[in-house]
């Protein structure tokens, strides 16, 4: 699904990703810890093809595709989906317009039909009850007066709405109260199957543990120092990163 | 200049019979003109504004041979408005039926009936703030334009919609349109004013627009500026409240080369509140600049302004907006917001917010922001799949989305959706 080979990278000539290493295949879900500033929000935006973020050398390839050089909205296009750290506001953007706007952009590039009104509201009510989210949040404007938590959810009503390939959870367990953390863990868990992958960026072990990851990685300064099973993160959660340092 | 001074004594000649008094206050405006002359850069509240072009024009006045033949399809009708078509400052009669109490007159019927909106004298009392050269010019040879006059508790179900359009003409000309929308006590109604150019040859249209609302009374008043990319649109607006009445205004503008629109907004009884909404959608080398002065004279009363403008291109912007709270008024609440988004290094705004608080009473709001795209936002568009050109599409609809907020009318809204979209595709590029 997912190749990066000794990949550097940076944000406006800065380097910040120092060969970096990773594979993730179809059905995996694979988890990255590490300290604040240690990139795991770069390697995420590099992935899903930000502005101003910079592949100097090394490779990201998708299902065999070289992702350098890709516009962001090709790569969604793709199957390639990131849940935003910190979701953007964007005023006077009807969230259901959007979604929509989205869904049929994704259709269209497969050649599929475009969904109508009264179909995408039937779709939607079925994805905000995944997710437990009211349907008043439906005729906001994007993310506008959403609380922290209700950010993360809408972010994951999209990722369940657009269904990709790969998706990138960036912290989205930041934020969440017990209930609600819960409540995304199985929307993801039963969104799983064995074509999906997913990278979940997380500080917190307790989001893996409803999450059943299959690896485990750390990153420091850039790089993957060290992967393995859960077992991982339960000894970073005691220990901290300093005993994985060189 | 000097083409002004030859189209008004051909004027003079070609309107002999008209009434002495009439021709009196012509001529006296006439002079006030000329003994200032346009605007320069030099002049407080119109240094970013240049009217050389119009010094350097040769601009004709309207006459007999610009009458054309209306159209089989008018364009900028709205569906289910009642329909006054002027075509090249000429009013062409019959084409719609007005409902019941209300009553169209034209320039000089209008005058002779209602002095009282003509006279210098009443006009320099109430709106000593808001005359200036292009006032007097239009007062000088004002030769079209209409006044409807709603009467008392009356409720209009349909919007009356003006079109003023210039098309078809052969060579450069002017116009000096001159509007009176009037709604009596306890009546309800919809104006439209609405300029449309449809011709590659350059025009000079210089609008007033005298509004005046009765006692609890309650308009709504959308002014839609289309003119030609290569015209040159000046107006003034003025607007008076009686007790107890509501105004809304929707005031987009999306053409000309040179568009300058000073707006006066008074009080002048309790209990009236106004919401002016403005927006300017402007490419190549168009530039708006809107001035707006809101009195407030009484007590107990709130408006609210926001005046967005979008600016892609060598385009430039100006808006210049002033709330006076007179001494002694008690319980004013005022807002005035202006927000600009600016799509590319060589556009410019300048925008000046202003206060002017003689009162204690006073409850009040302002600021001006002016930005680009937040990138930020376009990403998390373009994250989802969607493509840049629609990414843009979105953040610039969703920009300007609270504009429209003050039209009740669907059809209205529309048209108006309409138009700023098309808009924005163009200027986006
Ligand atoms: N747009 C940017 N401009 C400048 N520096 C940046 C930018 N984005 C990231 N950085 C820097 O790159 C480094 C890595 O940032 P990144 O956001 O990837 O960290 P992170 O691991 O996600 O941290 P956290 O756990 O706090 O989210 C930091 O030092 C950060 O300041
Ligand atoms: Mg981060």
């Amino acid at each position: 699904m997912l190749e990066i080979k000794n990949l550097h990278a940076g944000v406006k000539g800065k380097a910040i990703l120092n060969g970096l290493n990773l594979k993730v295949n179809p059905g995996e879900l694979h988890a990255i810890m590490g300290r604040n500033g240690s990139g795991k929000s770069t390697l995420a935006n590099i992935i899903t093809g930000r502005d101003d973020y910079d592949i100097i050398s090394g490779k990201i390839e998708f299902n065999g595709i070289d992702l350098n050089e890709m516009a962001p909205e090709d790569r969604a296009l793709e199957g390639i989906f990131m849940s935003f750290q910190y979701p953007v506001v964007i005023p006077g953007v009807n969230n259901t317009y959007f979604l929509r706007a989205a869904l049929n952009a994704q259709l269209k590039h497969f050649g599929k039909k475009e969904i109508n009104a009264a179909d995408f509201m039937r779709l939607i009510r079925e994805k905000l009850k995944l997710v437990n989210m009211d349907e008043k949040y439906l005729s906001r404007a994007v993310n506008d007066g959403f609380s922290g938590g209700e950010k993360k959810r809408n972010e994951i009503l999209q990722m369940l709405t657009l269904e990709p390939k790969l998706s990138i959870l960036d912290e989205t367990d930041s934020g969440l109260d017990i209930d609600a953390l819960k409540i995304v863990a199985k929307g993801v868990n039963d969104f799983r199957d064995s074509t999906r992958s997913f990278i979940a960026i997380t500080h917190y072990q307790r989001l893996l543990e409803y999450m059943e990851p299959d690896f485990i990685h750390i990153l420091i300064d850039g790089k993957i120092v060290k992967s393995g099973d859960i077992s991982l993160a339960q000894e970073v959660e005691k220990k901290g990163y300093s005993w994985l340092e060189s | 200049m000097k083409y002004f001074r030859d189209e008004f004594d051909s004027f003079l000649d070609l309107n002999k019979d008209e009434n002495d008094t009439l021709i009196k206050l012509r001529k006296k405006s006439f002079e006030n003109f000329m003994e200032t002359g346009l605007p320069t850069s030099k002049w407080e509240d119109w240094q970013f504004t240049n009217f050389s072009s119009l010094n350097a024009g040769d601009f004709r006045l309207s006459s007999a041979n610009d009458v054309i033949k209306p159209p089989g399809i008018v364009p900028g009708q709205i569906p289910h408005s009642h329909l006054l078509l002027i075509i090249n400052g000429h009013y062409q009669p019959g084409l719609s039926k007005l409902p019941k109490n209300v009553t169209i007159s034209s320039g000089a019927d209008h005058y002779f009936s209602h002095p009282e909106f003509y006279s210098h004298k009443n006009m320099e009392s109430k709106w000593s703030k808001g005359l200036n050269p292009f006032y007097s010019l239009n007062t000088s040879m004002m030769n079209s334009g209409i006044c409807v006059q709603v009467e008392e508790n009356t409720v209009l179900s349909n919007p009356i919609q003006i079109i003023y359009l210039t098309t078809a003409i052969q060579n450069e000309i002017m116009n000096h349109p001159r509007f009176v929308f009037e709604l009596g006590n306890n009546s309800k109604a919809t104006f439209v004013e609405h300029y449309i150019g449809s011709t590659s040859i350059g025009y000079f249209n210089n609008c007033v627009t005298l509004v005046e609302l009765g006692q609890n009374s309650f308009m709504d008043h959308i002014r839609i500026q289309e003119e030609t990319s290569g015209s040159h649109h000046v107006a003034n607006s003025f607007y008076g409240l009686s007790q107890g009445s509501t105004l809304n205004v929707n005031n987009t503008s999306i053409g000309s080369s040179l568009y300058r629109h000073n707006i006066n907004l008074k009080f002048c009884d309790a209990n009236s509140s106004a919401n002016y909404n403005a927006l300017s959608l402007v490419d190549n080398e168009q530039h708006h600049d809107q001035r707006i002065i809101v009195e407030h004279s009484s007590d107990s009363c709130q408006s609210n302004q926001l005046f967005k403008y979008i600016l892609s291109d060598e385009s430039s912007g100006v808006f210049n907006g002033k709330v006076i709270v007179e001494e002694h008024t008690r319980q004013t609440d005022a807002n005035q917001s202006n927000k600009n988004l600016v799509l590319s290094p060589s556009a410019l705004m300048n925008a000046n917010p202003q206060l002017e608080i003689y009162a204690e009473d006073v409850k009040c709001s302002h600021g001006s922001t002016t930005g680009q795209i937040d990138p930020e936002a376009l990403f998390y568009l373009k994250s989802r799949g969607l493509s840049h050109k629609k990414s843009m599409e979105l953040i610039m609809n969703g920009f300007i989305s609270d504009i429209s907020e003050l039209v009740n009318d669907k059809h209205i809204s529309e048209y108006l959706n309409k138009i700023a979209s098309q808009q924005l595709q163009k200027i986006m590029k």
